[in-house]
């Protein structure tokens, strides 16, 4: 119980084909954190995060050497069920994706993969998650209306819930405000903030005053390299790393 | 400044106006060529077809000496043109949809199996129906089938095969990565992200993809000609031979009698509208069905 949400990188290395994007990573993520890894675009944040939950495995031509450590499992070992990975961890994308369905099929979608079909116990989760992602007082009298039809940041909310009632341990965020407008980001920090009490969260971002918001550690990546990780205290404030000072003071981007 | 831009444009602008007027013009004009051809067809068919546009046309069958210019209609071969496709299109289906879904959820996109399969189709949506006849006619002879119902059913499965498959994979590969990154990331596996998220988000494109294909096959002549034969009786049996509409035009165009003629364009009329139906319900049904659709 102690350890769960727990993640560690042992040397990650990624190729896409020939192209090297993640050199040789190591890196322990705390749980019930917030750590935020942050880098200039095209460094290979989106990467790392695919990595976590193994949705690399689904696109082209990506390989992944190393080991990924969750509760004291590699997760890229050949016995594990990929699908049991991934519910560990729920995925907040950049721009909010919505499924095809309802609010209310949204947010029992991944409890009904797993099996659960009884009506009353899937009408609590759903109230209970979106509850928990500040949706429900939006929603709650039109569970049943198509969930494209929300703004884009209840969207995103919807997402968050939607990836709560998994019952992950871990929550990746990947950009997850940068297309929300400023209310809506505000609201969706806010949720994150709350939620790291009982979840381990990493978050990309590539706004820095929200790291400063938000880390509680910073993992700074440079071209596929981690160059720093710390608390975001130090990082911020006394930098070792001369690439991470020149990130932090906006000297490269 | 002010009078500069409003009375001396300079001969450039002069220039790139009229250039835009005359593309402009020209395209409307291909605009008009394409509806207005929708229009002549059946403007023209219709007339030709007004001396013998009767309410017997379509509710009864050929009577006795209906092909020398007496009584009777073409009720066989609107009953068989619709079993013999529906029949058809049921069994094109039955073979696209796994083969589709396969493609799209088990291979790669850029794999050799997929592009072969991909290719194949391709090359056998171009093959004129008359090559599926003359094939479906070994096919027949081979299991010494008489030209029927099931012979032409299968052969007009042969013909949709490759349109159906093509234009619902074409559907299903327009659905973004993300939407499927999406149910993975929830914990789906492929087969509950193909059927629970990506059917459902194409699904209204999947009831066009089958409606194309039924009006292809509802109007195609050539490939029934051998395998599926004609009668003036309904068709109650797989095995008896079937008419359809088509070859109810043929037959009629080729007659010496101007009353049997006209039938022919009542016919082609019957089959117009019955197609003009099938896209009209295409429509509304997609529309219906989008409500849950994202973008």
């Amino acid at each position: 119980m102690e350890s769960r949400g727990r993640l560690s990188l042992k040397n990650l290395n990624v190729y896409y084909g020939k192209n090297h994007v993640l050199k040789n990573v190591n890196l322990e993520i705390p749980e019930k954190k917030i750590t935020v890894i942050i880098g200039p675009s095209g460094c290979g944040k989106t990467t790392l995060l695919k990595c976590l939950n193994r949705l690399l495995d689904e696109g082209e031509e990506a390989r992944v050497e190393g080991q990924i450590i969750v509760d004291g499992q590699d997760i890229y070992a050949p016995e594990i069920d990929v699908t049991l990975i991934r519910k560990k961890m729920g995925l907040l994308s950049q721009k909010p994706q919505v499924l095809p369905m309802s609010i209310y099929d949204n947010v029992a979608f991944g409890p009904r993969l797993f099996g659960l079909k009884h009506r009353p116990q899937l009408d609590q989760l759903v109230e209970k998650y979106l509850k928990l992602a500040g949706l429900w007082d939006e929603v709650k009298d039109r569970l049943h209306e198509p969930a494209s039809r929300l703004s884009i940041g209840q969207q995103q909310r919807l997402c968050l819930a939607r990836g709560l009632a998994v019952e992950p341990e871990i929550i990746l965020g990947d950009e997850p405000t940068s297309a929300l407008d400023p209310q809506s980001s505000r609201n969706v920090e806010q949720q994150l903030l709350r939620l790291k009490q009982d979840y381990t969260i990493v978050l990309v971002t590539h706004i820095l005053r929200q790291a400063r918001r938000l880390a509680d550690y910073v993992a700074f990546l440079y071209l596929g390299e981690l160059v720093e990780f710390g608390p975001a205290s130090e990082i911020f404030s006394n930098p070792k790393d001369p690439r991470t000072m020149a990130y932090i003071t906006g000297e490269i981007s | 400044m002010k009078d500069k831009i409003t009375s001396n444009p300079g001969p450039g602008l002069q220039r790139r106006k009229r250039v835009e007027f005359v593309f402009r013009a020209l395209m409307l004009t291909s605009s008009l060529v394409v509806s207005l051809s929708l229009i002549l067809i059946l403007v023209s068919i219709i007339w030709k077809s007004l001396p013998a546009l009767k309410l017997s046309m379509i509710t009864r069958t050929p009577g006795s000496g209906y092909y020398l210019g007496k009584e009777g209609g073409i009720l066989n071969a609107i009953i068989g043109s619709l079993q013999l496709t529906l029949g058809a299109t049921l069994i094109a289906l039955l073979i696209a949809l796994p083969a589709v879904i396969y493609l799209n959820t088990y291979l790669r996109s850029k794999s050799f199996l997929a592009e072969a399969i991909r290719f194949a189709l391709d090359v056998l949506w171009g093959i004129p129906s008359i090559v599926y006849g003359a094939f479906g006619f070994l096919v027949m002879l081979f299991f010494h089938l008489r030209a029927s119902l099931l012979a032409g059913m299968i052969t007009v499965a042969l013909v949709e095969l490759p349109i159906l498959s093509r234009v619902m994979d074409e559907t299903i590969r327009l659905v973004p990565a993300e939407l499927k990154e999406t149910a993975f990331s929830l914990g789906a596996n492929r087969w509950q992200t193909t059927t629970r998220v990506v059917l459902r988000q194409v699904f209204p494109g999947l009831v066009t993809a089958v409606l194309i294909a039924l009006g292809r096959g509802l109007g195609d002549a050539a490939s029934v000609l051998f395998t599926a034969g004609y009668t003036d009786r309904l068709t109650t049996s797989l095995l008896q031979p079937v008419a359809t509409l088509p070859l109810a035009i043929f037959f009629q165009l080729n007659s010496p009698f101007p009353e049997v003629q006209q039938r022919a364009y009542a016919s082609a009329a019957v089959l117009t509208l019955l197609i003009l139906l099938i896209s009209l319900i295409t429509r509304s049904l997609s529309r219906k069905l989008s409500r849950h659709k994202i973008y």
